[in-house]
């Protein structure tokens, strides 16, 4: 919005050039993680304290780690106020005909929905694990997969983005297509893949994995959303590159235009985040429950395969997938197949807690290691 | 009513499934009625079906594997798809007027086939099933509801079948009944010498392994009676690679006795695979030796003879415990459950032989007593599903609409209510047990829970029973119940178990599997052990081993038994050895457990030293378990000189990564709630 209006004022009045600035990318994204930081932090303790009066709060779980049997009563849906933020930052902040930003949106809105439904259906069954059906969840969360993917593919997405009006600004048209079933690896420059026979069920895949490798990640204070902030914080980084015709060009990235406008939108997501983080650390106000969870997951999983970097996720957001990974491994191969724990406890979080490290202490350190998987992450934009 | 011109029958696997689906056929049919049967080649219908004279056609199906995605299942999904195809198109061939199935696999494609060609509107058959036990088979759960009528056997399967569900009883072959003794003694192939008690040994029409093995052990102890008895011994049909029932027991007969001793034996002993005059044995029989399935019960029951009933266990909602032990509080029967017992190292199901021939002897030599039981066997089985059908499918005809039981229910009459009062599945009754252990803590006895002391030997055979399970997931509840019902007796059972050391299939191995008694298996037999709080050589034995064992669990688990039954343990000395070995185990988790226990089994002089040097050990739970045992040392006595343990300990590393918090504020609450409690009794 405030770019319309910028480029509105601008237009019209050569004056105030100082409202030019509201055309950059980088003033914007900062623009939009100040007012989502500040808009989290005013809005939490009164969204809290509401929580309580109402008496949504969380029910006891049984996680046979000590720690967590004292958290009973915490308010749950911490989630809610992050997507209610972000989105209010974008509509500030972000060109909104930008087809990239509102395909992400969606995905925010979508999976946030799911979580929120989950959420509310386990505080009235009074019970930490009955909300929805797993069966409903992966259904729905299919289904905007399944949107996803028709996206792409679809014959009309370059119809759909024609050249606007110069009042809207400029357009974003979602993918070109000589990307758009193309699959790229780090470290490698080009396309490995170009069918969408072998693209789009990676693509499908890939979404439904990453909500679910997130939510396993929210078990422990602050675990979720510093790793969460990382991984969208250098997918903004990426946007930025790939939506820049010279940097593009000069890091053998393919040119995608539009996509820069992305990191308006993950920088308002870092800021919700790290408002959030404000009181989400040890010991926690407020979790983010399965709204916060499956909307980071979406987009993390939207923007990725937007920018092509749903391979980079590995090692971006490995330890979702160590998290996700250790989960299914120890309950699907060990105790229903093989007939016995292959680790102490699953998720790999439990697992550090079950050899004696304090909550605070493993938090930390998966931060610090999500902090070096981001760095390498970024190291592979020049190791190609 | 018009009667029927075309009547198809359908329902197969086993004869248990064949026999009614001819009786009902028999009972609608009128004079020009013809009969097909459709069914599964190779399965009892092919045998029994030609000889009735009845035009048999075959489709393919294949037993339900459960749900979850296999190979089987896919083989079941394909093969049902062709037999469906195959089905219709004899539906459309034959067209039928009335479509009879009676469950079993052998039916499914043809209901399914009717099912879908009646929603077509391309044939207009009736269709009518019959449910034979009283927990309705997943066949008969899914076609029941789209057939004009469902005949139920018990009153308690109308709850599955609100709508058109009848009870009806088992409809018996008429020509079972009323057979008179002399012609048939001239109607058998064989001859039974005059003056003879006759017992009669079949496991249904497939045979059962358990009671033909058990009826050649039992010969040598009716060795005695060899001039008043004679035992008819019908083998079964079933034919596999794991077993041959008739090929099985001829050996087993040559296995177990000299050719003298089968000499002797030939004289009051027959055997064939298959009877197809069953009733001309019936009539000459004075006592039979069966399962308990629901059609050969009612057939005993229905002609007035006695049983003895050796039911399989752990079958689907346990249905061949329920007859028999309906038909034996009726006063009919008398039940033998099967036991599982270790021979040659092998676990394996059976009825004792001698146990079998005492049972016999006794209820033949009291002849008054046998009579009366013939009595109360009648008393079981009453009315006449063959005629109560025949009148239900007259009205369905002229009345349109569901009906309930149009009569009181037939069948088992004195079993209605104690047939609803089903005893809890195993896994019920070990989540119930499970729940009251943790609840009552070391105050926790088995006979408190279960008080009658009937039920709980029953679910220790029950338990046992699953020990022999293919599944592992079974033998795991087995074991768990075992430990939680405390049957010492079964120890032998557990301990055999847990040396079996076949390894798991490479695959499992591959991804960290190691035996094919699961490491989930082991580890709760070792806490069984615990529970039977026996410490016998043979246990410390096998605590020992387990220290070895390659899964974590089990090695902790061991030490943990240890320490729970070290008093009762005849040498601690290999014990102590053992624990102190583990303490340098790479598992946490096994190092800790070795350490708490060394404080309960050790002494001064091995495990006092062992604990202070884990002083400095990297892992601070480690330090916490050394700190743990050292405390059970102190208790027990067993820590030398006080002056010289504190000095060591001086040296002792107290640093952690690990605290447990403490919110104020929930504590503050919980005084507060006690004092308010407090002065709640006060003011009382």
């Amino acid at each position: 919005m405030i770019h319309l209006l910028g480029a509105l004022i601008h237009s019209r009045a050569g004056a105030l050039a100082l409202l030019r600035l509201s055309e950059y990318l980088t003033v914007r994204a900062i623009g939009a993680a100040l007012t989502a930081i500040v808009l989290t932090l005013f809005i939490t303790p009164r969204f809290i304290w509401y929580l309580h009066r109402r008496g949504l709060v969380d029910q006891l779980r049984e996680t046979g780690v000590p720690s967590a049997f004292d958290k009973a009563g915490t308010p749950v849906m911490g989630g809610g106020v992050m997507i209610g933020c972000i989105v209010i930052a974008t509509l500030l902040w972000c060109n909104l005909a930008n087809r990239y930003v509102l395909t992400v949106l969606v995905a925010l809105l979508w999976f946030g929905a799911i979580g929120l439904v989950d959420d509310v259906a386990k505080w009235r069954a009074r019970s930490g694990n009955r909300g929805m059906t797993e069966a409903m969840k992966l259904l729905l969360q299919g289904t905007f997969a399944a949107g996803l993917v028709l996206l792409l593919i679809s014959p009309w997405t370059p119809l759909l983005s024609g050249p606007g009006t110069p009042l809207l600004g400029s357009p974003g048209t979602p993918m070109p297509a000589a990307h758009r079933m193309a699959l790229y690896v780090p470290f490698v420059k080009f396309a490995i893949a170009q069918s969408a026979v072998v693209y789009l069920p990676i693509v499908f895949i890939f979404v439904m994995l990453v909500g679910n490798a997130v939510n396993i990640t929210d078990g422990l204070d602050g675990l979720a959303i510093v790793p969460a902030v990382f991984v969208i914080g250098v997918l903004g980084f990426f946007a930025y590159i790939m939506g820049n015709a010279i940097y593009a060009k000069y890091l053998f990235y393919p040119l995608l235009p539009g996509a820069g406008e992305l990191i308006v939108f993950c920088a308002a997501f870092a800021g919700a985040g790290i408002g959030f983080l404000w009181f989400n650390a040890y010991p926690a106000q407020i979790f983010m429950g399965d709204a916060g969870s499956l909307a980071i997951g979406g987009c993390i999983a939207t923007i990725s395969v937007l920018l092509k970097q749903e391979a980079l996720f590995l090692i971006l957001g490995g330890l979702f997938v160590v998290e996700a990974a250790s989960s299914q491994i120890q309950d699907k191969i060990g105790i229903k197949w093989l007939g016995r724990r292959l680790f102490y406890r699953a998720p790999f979080h439990h697992q550090m807690q079950h050899t004696g490290l304090a909550e605070t202490k493993v938090v930390i350190r998966l931060w610090i290691i999500s902090g070096i998987l981001a760095l390498a992450a970024l190291a592979t934009v020049k190791l190609r | 009513m018009s009667e029927p011109k075309r009547i198809l029958l359908t329902g197969g696997g086993t004869a248990g499934h064949v026999n009614p689906a001819l009786a009902i056929g028999k009972a609608l049919a009128g004079k020009d009625t013809r009969f097909f049967f459709v069914g599964v080649r190779g399965r009892a219908e092919a045998e029994i079906v030609p000889r009735e004279g009845i035009p048999i056609r075959f489709v393919r199906a294949s037993a339900y594997p459960g749900s979850r995605p296999s190979l089987e299942l896919l083989r079941f999904v394909a093969n049902l798809s062709v037999g469906m195809l195959q089905a219709c198109l004899i539906l459309l061939t034959i067209r039928p007027d009335v479509i009879v199935g009676t469950g079993g696999f052998a039916s499914a494609p043809v209901m399914f086939a009717a099912a879908l060609l009646r929603r077509l509107h391309l044939t207009r058959a009736r269709m009518f099933v019959h449910e034979q036990n009283a927990a309705p088979g997943k066949l008969n759960q899914l076609v029941g509801r789209l057939a004009d009528r469902v005949f139920l056997t018990f009153p308690e399967t109308l709850r599955s079948f609100p709508g058109n569900g009848v009870v009806t009883g088992y409809p018996l072959r008429r020509r079972i009944a009323g057979v008179d003794r002399d012609h048939a003694r001239t109607q058998l192939d064989f001859t039974i010498p005059q003056g003879r008690q006759v017992v009669f040994v079949f496991g249904g029409s497939q045979g059962a392994r358990t009671i033909n093995r058990a009826i050649v052990d039992a010969l040598r102890h009716l060795l005695p009676l060899r001039d008043r008895v004679f035992i008819v011994h019908g083998t079964g049909l079933f034919r596999s690679a794991d077993y041959h029932a008739a090929g099985d027991t001829e050996a087993r007969l040559e296995a177990c006795y000299t050719g003298e001793e089968r000499s002797e034996i030939a004289a009051f002993y027959l055997s064939r695979p298959f009877f197809y005059q069953i009733e001309n044995v019936y009539a000459l029989t004075d006592l039979v030796v069966a399962r308990g399935g629901a059609g050969s019960l009612y057939e005993i029951a229905s002609l007035g003879l006695p049983a003895v009933v050796i039911p399989k266990a752990n079958l689907p909602g346990d249905h061949q415990v329920m007859n028999a032990r309906a038909m034996a509080r009726c006063g009919g029967a008398v039940v033998i459950y099967e036991e599982a017992t270790l021979v040659d190292g092998q676990i394996v199901e059976q009825v004792d032989g001698r146990r079998l021939a005492d049972t016999i002897v006794r209820l033949l030599t009291d002849r008054d007593h046998l009579a009366e039981m013939g009595r109360c066997s009648h008393a079981f089985s009453q009315g006449d599903a063959v005629a109560i059908i025949e009148r239900c499918v007259n009205t369905t005809e002229s009345e349109a609409g569901a009906g309930t039981s149009p009569t009181p229910a037939p069948g088992f009459p004195a079993v209605g209510a104690s047939v609803s009062a089903a005893l809890p599945s195993n896994q019920a009754l070990l989540h119930h047990l499970e729940r009251e252990a943790a609840h009552r803590g070391p105050g926790y006895r088995p006979a408190d829970i279960v008080p009658s002391q009937d039920d709980r030997a029953y679910y220790v055979s029950r338990a046992a029973s699953l020990l022999v399970s293919a599944d592992w997931e079974r033998r795991n509840v087995g074991v768990k119940l075992i430990g939680l019902l405390e049957a010492r007796d079964k120890t032998p059972l557990l301990l055999a178990l847990l040396a079996d050391k076949r390894p798991a299939p490479f695959v499992k191995r591959m991804f960290g599997g190691d035996y094919v008694q699961v490491g989930f298996i082991r580890r709760n037999i070792i806490t069984a052990f615990g529970r039977l709080g026996v410490g016998s050589p043979e246990i410390a034995k096998a605590l020992l081993s387990a220290f070895d064992d390659p899964y974590f669990e089990v090695r902790a688990e061991a030490a943990r038994t240890a320490a729970l039954l070290a008093d009762r343990l005849p040498d601690r000395s290999d014990m102590v050895a053992g624990l102190r070995r583990l303490l340098s185990d790479r598992w946490l988790e096994v190092a800790g457990a070795a350490a708490q226990a060394l404080g309960k089994v050790g002494y001064a002089h091995d495990a006092l030293p062992a604990l202070l040097s884990l002083q400095d050990a990297r892992l601070w739970r480690l330090r916490a378990a050394a700190l743990e045992g050292l405390l059970s040392l102190v208790d027990r006595g067993e820590a030398g000189d006080p002056t010289s343990l504190l000095a060591t300990l001086n040296h002792f590393v107290l640093t952690s990564t690990d605290f447990k918090p403490e919110f104020q504020i929930k504590r503050l609450y919980g005084r507060l709630l006690t004092a308010i409690a407090a002065r709640e009794g006060d003011d009382r």
